[in-house]
């Protein structure tokens, strides 16, 4: 499904990820692990081409997103559900509301919507609080908010930035199991961390960035596998 | 290639036609979140509003007035004429014959000198002498400002003895005319500036207040057009509502106008309010829409 071939990002002076090649198949679930400034997360911002390559192809989906021109982004980025450590979520808005935003833009029915979003809050447990506002749930819950919204449009692929980099170990826990789960009914699950300890119960494929490059990439791997 | 990443290349590849129901339910939806993001300005958007509604009415005012000086200018070209006093044995047919040939005029009327000396006559008290009155014509030019070029045609004729016309009126009408032309087109610019640099300046500030949300819009896949056509149709509305809210003074200003052309025996141009009226919204619109396009432009990355 994602294809790196020879992928190198450069600010100024600075290599953030140095020829990285990289297979991730359909169904897998990926942790990209590393130091802070390790390249974790210019890698994750070149899936949803926040940022563009300085040479090499992304491939996802059979299509060069290096090359896929600004306007056509909205439409890569809806057929990929993302989760950030800072949950992003629009805080004037209910639970539900929150959900359901991206979804209304593709013009789909009310009854639709409502099915939906009451589906993916019940995949995350939070289907008592759709109209709860963000600031009114704890961390967890927000998150839980966030991976609900990054389901909701049946996505093949989900992209998660460090999404326990807020959160205590009883709520990392909770929404790791949770993209565990999203996984297991065949969405391609890819989360950045430097969680050790959730890394470490998962037993998932490691991908392992150091000065941005890959230095390692093992099947059901720990954090510091030698 | 497997089922999901054929959906990944078919989504992301062209943009997928849709029924007209869901295209119908974006409109809607686009609707409802431009008057959302016009609710959540507040009161600001009484004073916008207010504002565009001030310069609308001046610019408004002053094009209903340039329309009744246009029309008073007509209408006094009209009763313009150009006295020709032909030499004794002219042939007045003739000669009314070689003018109509030249370039804008209108009509050339001959009045016989029998009857000019009898209408004198029956005027005034004339004891019983010889006819002394030339053949005279009366030569009507389409537009005022073309009077000079066709006076300046007539006198190189040699069979004519003298000629006049009110030559000074019709110099003063052109010249407000013109005054009047360039004041509208100077206000129009004017309008142009303040127009969008108010709505610029708000939809600048509509940017900044929902920043964080427009950048979780972006990251969440929301095509950039569902982004920022409500705020182009935010300013749009603005420009709307300033162009109604000018009409309550304009209407006053109209009234007062109508009444002038009664007064004078003029009639009020054909569909004047109208065009005055039409022309209040299209520059509302235009101008709030472009400012509001311009500030999008400048300040909303997507």
């Amino acid at each position: 499904m994602i294809q790196l071939r020879s992928v190198t990002k450069k600010y100024k002076n600075t290599y953030a990820l140095k020829n990285v090649n990289l297979d991730i198949l359909s169904g897998e679930f990926v942790f990209i692990v590393g130091a802070s400034g390790a390249g974790k997360s210019t890698l994750m911002k070149l899936l949803y081409k926040e940022e563009t390559p300085s040479s090499g192809t992304v491939m996802i989906g059979g299509i060069n997103i290096a090359n896929l021109p600004s306007h056509k982004v909205p439409n890569l980025r809806c057929c990929m559900g993302i989760v950030f450590q800072d949950y992003k979520l629009l805080q004037n808005q209910s639970v539900y509301d929150n959900v359901a935003y991206v979804i209304r833009t593709l013009g789909i029915s009310t009854k639709e919507i409502n099915a939906r979003v009451l589906g993916a809050l019940k995949v995350v447990g939070l289907s008592d609080k759709i109209k709860a506002k963000p600031s009114e749930l704890s961390g967890g819950e927000q998150q839980r908010v966030s991976i609900a919204r990054a389901i909701v449009n049946g996505p093949p692929l989900l992209i998660a930035d460090e999404p326990t980099g807020n959160l205590d170990p009883k709520n990392s826990m909770e929404v790791m199991q949770i993209l565990d789960q999203i996984n297991q009914r065949g969405i391609t699950v890819i989360v950045s961390t430097h969680d050790s300890a959730m890394v470490d119960y998962f037993r998932k494929r490691v991908v392992t960035l150091e000065n941005g490059e890959v230095v390692r990439d093992i099947q059901a791997g720990t954090y510091e596998q030698q | 290639m497997s089922s999901s990443k054929q959906n990944i290349k078919k989504k992301v590849k062209k943009h997928i036609p849709k029924d007209w129901l869901t295209e119908l339910r974006i409109v809607y939806r686009i609707m409802m979140e431009t008057f959302n993001d016009i609710k959540r300005t507040g009161i600001v958007n009484l004073v916008i509003v207010t504002t565009i509604a001030a310069i609308l009415t001046i610019f408004g005012a002053l094009f209903r007035t340039t329309l009744s000086v246009s029309a008073f200018a007509h209408e006094l070209g009209n009763v313009l004429e150009i006295s020709v006093y032909l030499k004794p044995n002219a042939d007045a047919v003739a000669v009314s014959r070689r003018m109509k040939k030249i370039e804008h005029v209108q009509k050339v009327k001959v009045i016989p000198r029998e009857k000019s000396w009898n209408e004198l006559k029956r005027e005034i008290d004339i004891p019983d002498i010889d006819n002394p009155l030339p053949d005279t014509l009366h030569v009507k030019v389409d537009k005022p400002e073309n009077i000079n070029y066709v006076f300046g045609k007539i006198k190189t004729l040699s069979v004519v003895s003298d000629m006049s016309y009110a030559q000074e009126l019709a110099k003063k009408i052109q010249f407000l005319n013109q005054i009047v032309n360039t004041t509208t087109i100077f206000v129009v610019i004017i309008v142009a500036i303040l127009t969008i640099t108010i709505i610029n300046n708000t939809i600048q500030l509509v940017i900044q207040s929902r920043k964080d949300e427009i950048e979780i819009m972006r990251l969440m896949g929301v095509s950039n057009w569902y982004i920022k056509i409500p705020l182009i149709m935010q300013g749009a509305l603005y420009g709307f509502l300033g162009a109604a809210f000018a009409l309550i003074p304009l209407n006053i200003v109209q009234n007062m106008l109508n009444n002038v052309h009664k007064f004078f025996l003029i009639p009020t141009p054909l569909f004047a309010g109208n065009i005055v009226i039409i022309t209040m919204f299209f520059l509302g619109i235009l101008f709030g829409a472009g400012g509001s396009f311009l500030s999008i432009k400048k300040h909303l990355q997507v």
